[in-house]
C-alpha cells in the first residue's frame, strides 16, 4: 500500500518540510511535485499498525511542522495520489472499492494531455466513472495504447513501481554542533572538514563548483546565509575556506551558531591550456584570494575594474566587480578615428575654480594650486543628457592653455554656473 | 558680419522617427525668427513637402525642398532642389530607389544619383554624409571628385555644422581644408531635427522607438545635447563668426533655389482617346450615348444640364479625368463588377449619363455646383464604391496595368501617433515594465466617449498613477508632445491618383506593403491641397452582398434583378423600415438608425435620403435630429435659423442636414465665396488642425457680424455649420447610399434567403454578428440548415426549397484548401461514411475532422446509420488513427458509439464554439421558463409594454455603444429568441457597474420602459450579470 501526502501550500520551505516528514517514515519516497509525496507503507504496519494509524502518525508529524493537507492511502500509487489531491482529510481506500471513491472525480484530475482531454470533453466524458465505463478496446483504438493505462487509472487499478527521489543532496553537508559556538576559528575547523568532504566528492566525479552556499542555524532561531560565487570552476577546498574566512570576518553571524550547512553547486571542471604566446597572468585562485583580501580592506564597492558607460557624459564609468578582466575592445566606444591621442589626467575630485570670462570665453582661472591667464581656449563642448532621471546633466567643457604652462579642462555645470578644473592634459 | 541666414538642412517629423517637429512647426519658427526661407530636407521622402509648402505660403516664407538620400554606400546625400527639373529628378530618384527595394530598405545606387542629378544641389552632409565617411576611409579626394562629377562644379557645397562637439569641430576643420583645395563654397547649416530646444527629449524618445531600445539602453544613439533646433541668423553668425562666408553662402544658395511646389507643373490627367478624337469630343460622345440610355425620354431639362456641365468640364480641361473614371466604370461593367459613384459626383448629370452614379440629379434637383464650380476653384472628387475584397483589387490592378506602374498610385495614409500607440511607444522608450505599460495604455480611452472636462492628467491620476512622480510626469509630457507626429506611411483605403506615365514627376512613389500596390508619398489632403485629382475606389461590403444576392437569385429563384430598375416605393420595404425591422440593411441597421426609423417613418425615397443623413454625429451634435422629427410629425412649426436661409433650408424643414446646405449657409450668412465655403468644409473635415478650425470660425463670425447677424442667431448658425461639417453627408452622397439602402431592404424583404446567404458570405461587415443575422432571418421565417459535409458548399447557399444552408466557411479552423479537397472528392462520389471521407480527403487534419463532427456536420454522412454528434466524434477518432494496409479497407463497426448524445445546451455550446452561431434554439430560449418565473420580459413582450412601466429584461449583449456624441451614455442591445431590446445606461450607472457592463456576455437589466412613437428602450436602473453555460455571441462594441 502507499500513502500520499498532499499539502497544497506551495512554498519552498513547506515543500522541504514535507519531504522531511515523509523521510521520517521511509527512506524511499517519490516526490510527485512540491506539494505531493508518496511513500510505501507496507513495512510501517509492523512498527505503527494498520493504515489508519499510519495515517494518524503521518498527520501528527505533519502538524508538528505546521503542514496541513490530505492523506490518501490506497493499493496503487496513482489512486493514493488521486485520493490525496481530491478528498479532504484522511482517505483510506480498500482494495476493490477504488471506483466507489474516485469514480466521481472530474476527468481533469487524470494526468492527461490537452489533446486527449479535448477529445474526452467532446465525447461528454466528465468523470472518471464515465471514462472507465467505455469499452477498453475501442478506447485504445481511438486514443492509442496510453489510453488503456488511463482507463486503469480511472478505475483505480493502474499499478506502477515507486520512483524514489535521489538520496539526499549529494553536494550538501550539514553538521549539528553539540554546543553553541560564537567564535570563527572553531567554525572554520568544522567548515574545513565539510569542504574537504564535498570537494573530494566533486573530485571523484571530475566536477568542480562555482558557487558555495553557507548556512548557519543560530541559537536565536534565525539563520545566517552567505553565498560565494567564484569566477572560475574550482574544487580547491583550502581556497574556499580562506574565502569563507574573509567573508565571515566581513559579515559575521548575528549570534551563536548551532548548526552548519555547506552546499556546493556542481559544474563541469575547468580545462585550461594556456596559449604559447599568452602572457602569464596570476593564477585565478590566487587572484581571487587577493581580491577578497582587498575587498575586506577597502569595501566591496571599491574593488573591481573600471568600465566605460555607453553615454555622452564625459568620463562616465562604473566599477565592475568580479574578475579583473580587461574590457573587450568593442565595449569601449571610440569616438574618434586614428590620429594622435593625448593623455588626460582626471582630478579626483575635480578642483573647484573661479573663472573670469570675457564675452563668454574663459580669460583667467583661479583654483587650488592652479591659476593663471588663459592663453588659448577651445570650446565650449556642450553635452547634456539623462534628462529622464534625477541625475541629468548639462555641461560645457573648455580646453584651456594657462600661463602656468599647463593645458586643462574646465567644466561648467550650466544650470548651477559652477566651474571646476576637471583635469589636465599630459 | 552678415545679418541674414537661411536654414537649408532641416528634417521634420516626416523623416519618420528621425525628426521631432511637424513641418508646420518648422515653418512657424522660421517665420518668427528666420529670414524668409527654409529648406525641408527629410530622409528619403517628400512626404512633408505639401504641408511645409502650404504652411510656408500662409506665412509668406519660401519653402525650399530637398531630401537626404540614403545611398548604397551607407551615406546620406543632402540634395536641394534648384528648379522644376531638379524637383522632377528628385521625385524620380526616390521613386526609382524605392520601387526596386522592399519597403524600408531602399538605397540609391551611384548610377541613380548620376541619372537624376540635373537641377539638384548637393551638400557634403553631416556625420552621416559622404564626406564624413570619406574622412573615415581616407578617400576624401575621390569623394569630392565624384560629387563634382555627378552634380557639377558650383552645385556642391561643403557643409559645416556646429553643435559644440569636439569631433564635429575636428571634422569641420578637415571640411574647410578640402573645400579650400577643391574651391568648394562653404555652407553653414544647423542640421535641424526639431524646431525648439525643448523638443530634444522627444527626438531622443523617437530614436529609442526607431532603434527598439529603452532610453536607458540607448546611450550614444541619443543626441549629445539639445543644439539641433532652429537657430536664427544672430545665433548662427555667432557660431560661425570665424567663417562668415559660410553664413553668407546660405543666402546666396537660397536665391538659387527657384523651385517651390507652386511650380509643380501638374495638369489634369490625360486619357488616351481613340484616334481622331480629342478628349473633349470623346467625352461628349460617350455622355450623349449614355444620356440616351439613361433618360428615356432624354428630356430637355436633362439635355440642358448635361450641356452646361460639359461646357464647364471642357473649360476646366477636365475631360480626361471624367474619361478615366468612365473607363473604370466600363471595366467594371464588362467584368460584372458592381460599381456606384458616391459623394458629390452624384450631383452631376454627366456622371449619371456616363453610368458613374446611379442617382438622377436632374430629377432630384441636386446642386451641380457642390460637385464642380469654376468660382470655387475646387476640383471634382469622384468616389466609386466597389464590392470589397477581390473585386476591388481587380479594379485597382486594372488601373496599374492601364496607366503603368509609375502612372497610377494609391494615396498615402500617414499613420500618426494617437492615444494608445503614443502611450505604448513612449512608455516602452522610458523603460516601463510590461504591466505598467499595459496599465498606462489602458488609461488612454479607445472606446467612444471621453469626458470633455477630463485632462490626460486626471485620467492618469484616476488610474492610480502618481503624476507627481518625475517618471510619470515625464511620460505624460512626452505622451502629449508625441501626439499627431507621423509614425509611418500607410496607404489610404482607396484613393488613387492617376497621371499617365508621369506621376513620378509630381511626387515620389513607393511600394506598399501589399504586393502589387504603389503609393504616392502624399496623403489625400495633401493631394487635394496641391490640386491633384484623385479617384477613390472604396470597398463596400454591401455592394458585394448585393452582387452575390443577385447571382443567387438568378441561380436559385430564376429571376434577374436589375438594381437600377427595382420597383420604387415598395410598400413592404417601407413597412419594414418604419418598424425598424432593418437588421442587415445598409446604413439603416444601427441601433441609432433603428431608434429613429419609427419616428421618421420613411414613406418615399427622399425620406430614406434624409434618414441616411440624419443619424450622423454632425446633425446629432448640432441638435438637428429632434427638431427635424418634431417638424416632420407636425409637432413644431418649420422655421429657419434666419429668413435669408429659407431657400436653402426649406427642403429639410428649416433644419440643415446636408453639406451643401452648410456651404450655402456660409455663403449667404457670412458672405463667403464658394472657395471660402469649401475651405470651411475642409477645415472642419481636416482632422489635423484645431488651429485651422478656430481660424475659419473667426472668419465666419466676422462675416456674419458684417452682415448684421449677431447674438444667438449667429451662435446657432455657427453651431449648425461647425458641428456637422466634419461628419455631415452631402445630399448626393446620402442619395447614393439611400439607393443601396433601398436595394438591400428590397432584397431582404423579398429574397430573404438569398440576401441572408450573401450577407453571411461577406462577413465581417455591418453592425451585427452572423449569429444575430441568422436569428433575425429565422424570426422572419427563413429555414436555416446547419453545416453538412454531404450538402454544404464552401459558402452559404440557398437550396431549391429556399432554405439557407450554412457553408463550410463557417466551420472554425477548417482551411479553404481542405474544404476544396473535400468538395472535389464529394463531387466524384458521395462519401460512404466518415472513414471513407477521411481516406479520400487526406488533407483534413484531426482538429478539422473533430470540429466538423462536433458541430454535427458529419451526422448525415452515413445514410445507413442514425447518427448523432458524439457518434460522429467516436467514429472520427477511429478514422483518424492510421491502420495498417491489411485493415485499410475493413468496414467500421456498425454499432453506435457508447457515448451519450449531446443535450440541447451542449449542442448550442458546440455550435457557438465551432461556427460562432447556432441554427438551433437561442441560448436565452433555454432559460425562458425560469426567466418568466422571475418576471423577465422577452424582447417581443417589451414592445407591447407601456411607457413608464418598470421592466426586467435579459439577453445576450450583442452590441455596446458609447458614442462620443452621447455625453457618456451607453447603449446596449440585448438579444433573445424573440428579438432585440435596447437599453440606455446613464454615465453614473455605467461607472458603478463598469466591469459587468463591459465584460458580462449576458445581462439582466431592470429599469423604466420607454415606449414612444414605436421606439422601445429600457432606461436601466439595475444591472446584473446573467449566468448561462452557453458561450455568448461576441458583442460588437462601437464608439
Amino acid at each position: 500500500m502507499y500513502a500520499c501526502i498532499h499539502a497544497p501550500d506551495g512554498s519552498e520551505q513547506k515543500g522541504a518540510d514535507l519531504i522531511d516528514v515523509a523521510k521520517s517514515f521511509s527512506p524511499l519516497i517519490e516526490i510527485v511535485d512540491r506539494n505531493t509525496i508518496v511513500l510505501p507503507i507496507d513495512a510501517l504496519r509492523r512498527y505503527i499498525g494498520p493504515p489508519h494509524q499510519i495515517a494518524s502518525e503521518i498527520a501528527r508529524r505533519a502538524a508538528e511542522r505546521k503542514i496541513t493537507g490530505n492523506i490518501g492511502i490506497a493499493h496503487t500509487i496513482e489512486t493514493a495520489i488521486l485520493a490525496a489531491r481530491n478528498l479532504s482529510g484522511v482517505t483510506i481506500i480498500p482494495k476493490g472499492a477504488e471506483s466507489k471513491y474516485i469514480g466521481e472525480f472530474r476527468i481533469e484530475t487524470l494526468p492527461i494531455d490537452a489533446e486527449t482531454y479535448s477529445v474526452l470533453d467532446r465525447w461528454g466524458i466528465r468523470t472518471l466513472a464515465d471514462f472507465s465505463a467505455l469499452p477498453d478496446d475501442e478506447v485504445a483504438e481511438r486514443l492509442g495504447p496510453a489510453a488503456i493505462r488511463l482507463q486503469q487509472y480511472s478505475r483505480g487499478i493502474a499499478d506502477r513501481p515507486l520512483k524514489p527521489a535521489p538520496l539526499g543532496a549529494e553536494y550538501e553537508e550539514r553538521f549539528e554542533l553539540e554546543h553553541e559556538v560564537s567564535l570563527i576559528e572553531p567554525l572554520l575547523f568544522i567548515l574545513g572538514r565539510l569542504l574537504n568532504a564535498l570537494c573530494d566528492r566533486l573530485r571523484s566525479r571530475s566536477l568542480a563548483t562555482t558557487e558555495l552556499h553557507l548556512r548557519f542555524d543560530l541559537a536565536n532561531r534565525s539563520a545566517h546565509d552567505r553565498t560565494l560565487q567564484f569566477p572560475f570552476a574550482t574544487r580547491d577546498s583550502k581556497m574556499m575556506l580562506k574565502l569563507l574566512q574573509l567573508d565571515l570576518e566581513a559579515h559575521p553571524p548575528a549570534g551563536a551558531v548551532v548548526a552548519v550547512m555547506v552546499s556546493l553547486t556542481p559544474v563541469k571542471s575547468r580545462v585550461l591550456q594556456n596559449g604559447l604566446y599568452t602572457p602569464l597572468a596570476p593564477e585565478p585562485e590566487k587572484l581571487e584570494l587577493t581580491l577578497a583580501k582587498i575587498r575586506s580592506l577597502a569595501g566591496e564597492e571599491n574593488v573591481g575594474s573600471p568600465q566605460l558607460l555607453n553615454t555622452h557624459r564625459p568620463g562616465a564609468w562604473k566599477m565592475r566587480s568580479g574578475a579583473m578582466v580587461a574590457p573587450a575592445a568593442a565595449s569601449v566606444p571610440c569616438s574618434r578615428g586614428g590620429g594622435q591621442r593625448i593623455g588626460f589626467r582626471y582630478f579626483s575630485p575635480p578642483a573647484r575654480a573661479r573663472v573670469e570670462l570675457d564675452n563668454g570665453v574663459p580669460r583667467r582661472v583661479f583654483a587650488k594650486r592652479i591659476s593663471g591667464d588663459v592663453i588659448q581656449a577651445a570650446g565650449p563642448w556642450r553635452t547634456s543628457g539623462d534628462w529622464w532621471t534625477n541625475e541629468s546633466w548639462d555641461r560645457d567643457d573648455w580646453d584651456v592653455a594657462l600661463s602656468d604652462g599647463g593645458i586643462y579642462r574646465l567644466v561648467v555645470e550650466r544650470r548651477m554656473d559652477a566651474w571646476f578644473v576637471e583635469g589636465a592634459y599630459d | 558680419m552678415t545679418d541674414r541666414y537661411v536654414e537649408l538642412h532641416a528634417r521634420s517629423a516626416f523623416s519618420f522617427l528621425e525628426g521631432a517637429s511637424l513641418p508646420e512647426e518648422l515653418a512657424a519658427v522660421c517665420a518668427a525668427r528666420g529670414d524668409g526661407a527654409m529648406a525641408l530636407v527629410d530622409v528619403d521622402n517628400l512626404c512633408g513637402a505639401p504641408r511645409f509648402y502650404l504652411a510656408a505660403k500662409k506665412l509668406k516664407l519660401t519653402a525650399h525642398l530637398g531630401a537626404e538620400i540614403t545611398a548604397e554606400d551607407g551615406c546620406r546625400y543632402p540634395l536641394l532642389v534648384a528648379n522644376r527639373k531638379g524637383y522632377q529628378n528628385l521625385c524620380r530618384l526616390i521613386t526609382s530607389m524605392k520601387l526596386r527595394a522592399p519597403k524600408g530598405k531602399a538605397k540609391a545606387s551611384m548610377e541613380e544619383l548620376r541619372q537624376y542629378s540635373e537641377g539638384l544641389i548637393c551638400l557634403t552632409g553631416d556625420e552621416e554624409g559622404p564626406l564624413a565617411r570619406a574622412f573615415r576611409t581616407g578617400a576624401t579626394k575621390e569623394c569630392i571628385e565624384r560629387l563634382l562629377d555627378i552634380y557639377g562644379k558650383g552645385n556642391v557645397y561643403a557643409e559645416l555644422q556646429r553643435h559644440y562637439s569636439r569631433d564635429e569641430e575636428a571634422r569641420n576643420q578637415a571640411v574647410m581644408d578640402v573645400a579650400a583645395s577643391f574651391h568648394l563654397p562653404l555652407l553653414a547649416t544647423n542640421g535641424v531635427r526639431h524646431a525648439y530646444a525643448g523638443e530634444r527629449e522627444l527626438l531622443d524618445v523617437l530614436t529609442c522607438v526607431r532603434n527598439k531600445k529603452t532610453i536607458a539602453e540607448a546611450g550614444r544613439l541619443l543626441t549629445s545635447n539639445a543644439e539641433r533646433h532652429f537657430k536664427d541668423a544672430r545665433e548662427m553668425a555667432r557660431l560661425f563668426a570665424d567663417i562668415p562666408q559660410a553664413i553668407a553662402n546660405t543666402v546666396e544658395l537660397s536665391s538659387r533655389l527657384q523651385f517651390t511646389l507652386a511650380d509643380l507643373g501638374y495638369r489634369f490627367p490625360p486619357y488616351p482617346a481613340p484616334p481622331g478624337e480629342t478628349m473633349n469630343s470623346y467625352l461628349r460622345k460617350q455622355t450623349e450615348a449614355g444620356a440616351q440610355r439613361r433618360y428615356q425620354p432624354y428630356h430637355e431639362k436633362a439635355r440642358q444640364q448635361i450641356e452646361r456641365e460639359l461646357a464647364l468640364i471642357e473649360k476646366l480641361d477636365l475631360a480626361g479625368y471624367f474619361l478615366i473614371v468612365w473607363d473604370v466604370v466600363e471595366f467594371c461593367r464588362r467584368e460584372g463588377i458592381l460599381v456606384q459613384g458616391r459623394g458629390s459626383a452624384a450631383n452631376s448629370a454627366v456622371c449619371y449619363a456616363l453610368g458613374i452614379t446611379a442617382v438622377d440629379p436632374v430629377n432630384m434637383d441636386l446642386l451641380f455646383e457642390r460637385f464642380l464650380s469654376e468660382q470655387r476653384g475646387e476640383w471634382p472628387d469622384i468616389d466609386l464604391d466597389l464590392p470589397s475584397g477581390a473585386q476591388r483589387e481587380r479594379v485597382i490592378q486594372y488601373l496599374y496595368r492601364r496607366y503603368g506602374e509609375r502612372g497610377a498610385a494609391m494615396t498615402a495614409n500617414v499613420i500618426t501617433y494617437r492615444g494608445r500607440s503614443a502611450a505604448r511607444d513612449v512608455g516602452k522608450a522610458l523603460g516601463f515594465e510590461a504591466d505598467d505599460l499595459a496599465r498606462l495604455s489602458s488609461v488612454v480611452p479607445h472606446w467612444g466617449w471621453r469626458d470633455p472636462s477630463g485632462t490626460a492628467e486626471a485620467a492618469f491620476r484616476d488610474a492610480g498613477f502618481a503624476i507627481e512622480h518625475p517618471r510619470i510626469a515625464k511620460f505624460l509630457e512626452l505622451f502629449q508632445a508625441i501626439q499627431d507626429l507621423p509614425r509611418h506611411l500607410g496607404q489610404h483605403s482607396g484613393g488613387m491618383v492617376i497621371f499617365q506615365g508621369r506621376l513620378d514627376e509630381i511626387a515620389p512613389l513607393e511600394p506598399a506593403t501589399m504586393p502589387g500596390r504603389v503609393v504616392i508619398q502624399w496623403d489625400k489632403e495633401d493631394c487635394a491641397d496641391l490640386g491633384l485629382i484623385k479617384v477613390d475606389l472604396l470597398g463596400l461590403g454591401m455592394l458585394a452582398v448585393l452582387e452575390d444576392s443577385i447571382q443567387i437569385i438568378r441561380d436559385v429563384y430564376g429571376e434577374d434583378i436589375d438594381l437600377a430598375h427595382l420597383p420604387q416605393d415598395d410598400p413592404d420595404v417601407y413597412d419594414a423600415l418604419q418598424r425598424a425591422d432593418t437588421i442587415g440593411m445598409f446604413q439603416v441597421e444601427s441601433r441609432a438608425q433603428m431608434s429613429c426609423l419609427p419616428r421618421l417613418k420613411p414613406k418615399r425615397f427622399y425620406d430614406l435620403v434624409v434618414q441616411v443623413a440624419i443619424i450622423r454625429p454632425g446633425p446629432i451634435v448640432g441638435n438637428m435630429v429632434h427638431p427635424y422629427l418634431k417638424r416632420r410629425n407636425g409637432l413644431e412649426e418649420p422655421r429657419c435659423l434666419h429668413p435669408w436661409l429659407e431657400p436653402v433650408l426649406s427642403r429639410t424643414l428649416g433644419v440643415p442636414l446636408f453639406q451643401e446646405q452648410l456651404l450655402r449657409m456660409a455663403m449667404i450668412a457670412a458672405g463667403f465665396s464658394g472657395g471660402e465655403a469649401e475651405e470651411l468644409r475642409r477645415a472642419f473635415g481636416f482632422k489635423r488642425s484645431e488651429a485651422r478650425m478656430r481660424e475659419v470660425e473667426v472668419k465666419l463670425r466676422r462675416g456674419m457680424d458684417a452682415k448684421g447677424i449677431t447674438g444667438a442667431t449667429q451662435d446657432a448658425i455657427v453651431q449648425a455649420i461647425t458641428s456637422f461639417a466634419l461628419y455631415g453627408f452631402p445630399e448626393s452622397h446620402a442619395a447614393s447610399f439611400a439607393l443601396l439602402a433601398y436595394a438591400s431592404a428590397y432584397l431582404k424583404t423579398h429574397y430573404l434567403a438569398a440576401f441572408t446567404a450573401a450577407l453571411l458570405n461577406n462577413q465581417p461587415m455591418g453592425f451585427y454578428r452572423p449569429a444575430t443575422i441568422v436569428q433575425d432571418a429565422q424570426r422572419h421565417g427563413l429555414r436555416v440548415l446547419p453545416v453538412d459535409v454531404t450538402k454544404s458548399e464552401w459558402k452559404c447557399i440557398v437550396t431549391k426549397d429556399l432554405a439557407l444552408r450554412l457553408g463550410l466557411n463557417y466551420v472554425r479552423g477548417l482551411r479553404k484548401s481542405t474544404a476544396d479537397a473535400l468538395l472535389l472528392a464529394r463531387a466524384q462520389r458521395p462519401f460512404a461514411n466518415i472513414q471513407d471521407m477521411v481516406r479520400r480527403v487526406p488533407q483534413m487534419n484531426k482538429e478539422e475532422l473533430r470540429n466538423l463532427a462536433e458541430i454535427g456536420a458529419l451526422n448525415f454522412i452515413d445514410e445507413a446509420r442514425s447518427s448523432h454528434r458524439r457518434d460522429a466524434l467516436w467514429q472520427s477518432e477511429a478514422a483518424i488513427r492510421p491502420v495498417g494496409p491489411l485493415l485499410e479497407s475493413a468496414q467500421p463497426g456498425a454499432a453506435l458509439a457508447p457515448l451519450v448524445p449531446m443535450t440541447v445546451e451542449e449542442r448550442v455550446a458546440a455550435d457557438f464554439r465551432g461556427t460562432g452561431l447556432t441554427v438551433g434554439r437561442h441560448p436565452m430560449a433555454l432559460r425562458r421558463r425560469e426567466l418568466i418565473r422571475s418576471g423577465v420580459l422577452s424582447a417581443a413582450e417589451l414592445k407591447r409594454g407601456r411607457d413608464g412601466q418598470w421592466a426586467r429584461i435579459a439577453g445576450c449583449v450583442i452590441c455596446r455603444q458609447r458614442p462620443s456624441t452621447a455625453k457618456g451614455f451607453v447603449f446596449l442591445s440585448l438579444e433573445d429568441e424573440t428579438g432585440i431590446s435596447n437599453v440606455i445606461v446613464t454615465p453614473d450607472l455605467f461607472d458603478a457597474n463598469k466591469l459587468t457592463l463591459v465584460s458580462a456576455p449576458y445581462l439582466l437589466i431592470e429599469g423604466v420602459l420607454q415606449n414612444q412613437q414605436g421606439v422601445v428602450s429600457v432606461r436601466a436602473c439595475r444591472v446584473a450579470p446573467l449566468i448561462l453555460k452557453q458561450p455568448a455571441i461576441p458583442s460588437k462594441d462601437f464608439s
